[in-house]
């Protein structure tokens, strides 16, 4: 007996009994039209379930197999100091699950926690970024990004922070992470949509010019992973870097640090300040 | 009269369910977060749940709009609600910080921007509205009405296939 027809004969039932004198309805058994309405009633509703859950994951997995679009810092160069440049005008290396950009020599370091499905932190790089990257460029600043999985969760399906922490970290390997950090960025996935998947991530390493086969099997096994789990359960109950986020006490992203110190970027002007008091 | 009061409850709730509906089916990314944010449920359930519900309430809107089947959209309805409390319920119980997202937003927020009694209160507020058409279904301008006056059967009809 089918789903339906059963539903049909108990919602019969459950009506003949809930008008409390079945014994009048049973002779009228032309009475249908309850019993009708109660079949439309229940295709109608499980039509909008399921429906609506096809329709959602169709418009969320319309990003699949698309392309994240290729920036890169060269224009900055060329904004900055009139030559063309790219990513090679200074050091890029990467220190267990951080990033280190910039020269040695560099009189400030500041430590950058970031997520990058993280809105906040898009803010922070539309804001700051250039600025940033000017700053690197002639060897005032240096940077330490710690790409965090803080929104592991808030990806459809989860694993866009670690996917793309992971990434970042391959992009380093290869000497490319400013402009994978910086596409990455410009194409930021909403918070609950699907994000990019990890043969994206790849594709777009290899748009930015990434070579080396390794990059994408690093992406695709997820190489760094369990390495950026352990710094992220250390780094967000690292005590120096508590700060009251609304009203209450933790790690978010984005942080900027210098040493122990959490920076206030509430003020337009940190950066300065950063640069003109280095010690 | 209680057609009437009937008749009320049931565009009562038929806004509540087309209001919020639209607003969580205009941005499914949005229903994600807020429905994650319970911690209730694994990733493929949240995914599923996040794309049934808006179209659920925007059906259950419909079907009270038109006062089709109006009892049985009405226990529908009482269910969907029931399963809200019990789900503000217990992130209250275990101290999470989260909007409801029962009319759009959702997600985090801060602790002192909970409001978890406030949330309760309005869905207890609409079961009493569905509570009342489980009770007393008839009401004005229902196609129900229409439907069921209209009936003058011709010959007996065996609704059990028995001939």
């Amino acid at each position: 007996m089918g789903g339906a027809e059963r539903n049909e004969r108990k919602r019969r039932q459950a009506q003949l009994g809930s008008r409390g004198k079945p014994a009048v309805a049973k002779h009228k058994p032309a009475d249908r039209k309850p019993v009708i309405i109660g079949v439309v009633v229940v295709v109608v509703l499980l039509g909008a379930v399921l429906g609506g859950v096809i329709y959602t994951s169709n418009k969320k997995n319309a990003t699949e197999g698309a392309n994240i679009a290729a920036k890169d810092t060269t224009e900055l160069d060329n904004a900055a100091t009139g030559a063309a440049g790219d990513d090679a005008n200074y050091p890029v290396q990467r220190d267990a699950a951080a990033v280190l950009v910039g020269q040695k020599s560099a009189k400030v370091t500041l430590d950058l926690y970031e997520d990058f499905l993280c809105p906040v932190c898009h803010e922070f790089e539309n804001n700051y970024g250039d600025a940033l990257t000017q700053h690197v460029k002639d060897g005032s600043l240096r940077l330490r990004y710690h790409m965090l999985p803080l929104l592991n969760n808030s990806s459809d399906p989860p694993g866009y922070s670690m996917d793309s922490a992971n990434a970042g970290l391959c992009a380093a390997d290869a000497g490319k992470f400013p402009a994978f950090h910086l596409s990455l960025y410009d194409a930021q996935p909403a918070e609950g949509s699907r994000g990019w998947d990890k043969q994206q991530l790849a594709k777009l390493g290899q748009d930015l010019g990434i070579t080396d086969a390794s990059f994408k099997s690093c992406v695709e096994s997820g190489k760094y992973d369990s390495i950026i789990q352990s710094v992220f359960d250390k780094t967000r109950t690292t005590a120096y870097l508590q700060q009251d986020i609304n009203g209450q006490t933790g790690f978010g992203t984005p942080t900027v640090a210098k040493g122990h110190e959490v920076i206030d970027t509430s003020d337009p002007k940190w950066l300065d300040a950063v640069l003109a008091n280095p010690s | 009269m209680l057609d009437g009061i009937g008749a009320v409850a049931r565009f009562g709730l038929a806004a509540v369910w087309l209001v919020s509906g639209f607003i969580k089916a205009s941005d499914l990314n949005q229903t994600y977060i807020a429905v994650q944010a319970y911690d209730l449920l694994p990733a493929g359930a949240v995914s599923a749940v996040a794309g049934a519900v808006p179209f659920l309430e925007l059906a259950l809107g419909v079907l009270l709009l038109l006062g089709l089947g109006t009892r049985l959209t009405a226990v529908v309805s009482a269910v969907v609600l029931l399963a809200f409390i019990g789900a503000v319920a217990q992130a209250w119980a275990r101290g999470l910080s989260i909007d409801c997202g029962c009319f759009g937003g959702g997600g985090q927020v801060s602790s002192g921007d909970t409001s978890y009694p406030q949330e309760i209160a309005r869905d207890i507020g609409f079961l009493v509205l569905a509570g009342w058409l489980i009770v007393r279904p008839r009401t004005l301008f229902a196609m129900d009405g229409w439907l069921t006056t209209r009936n003058a059967p011709v010959e007996p009809v065996d609704t059990h296939g028995r001939t």
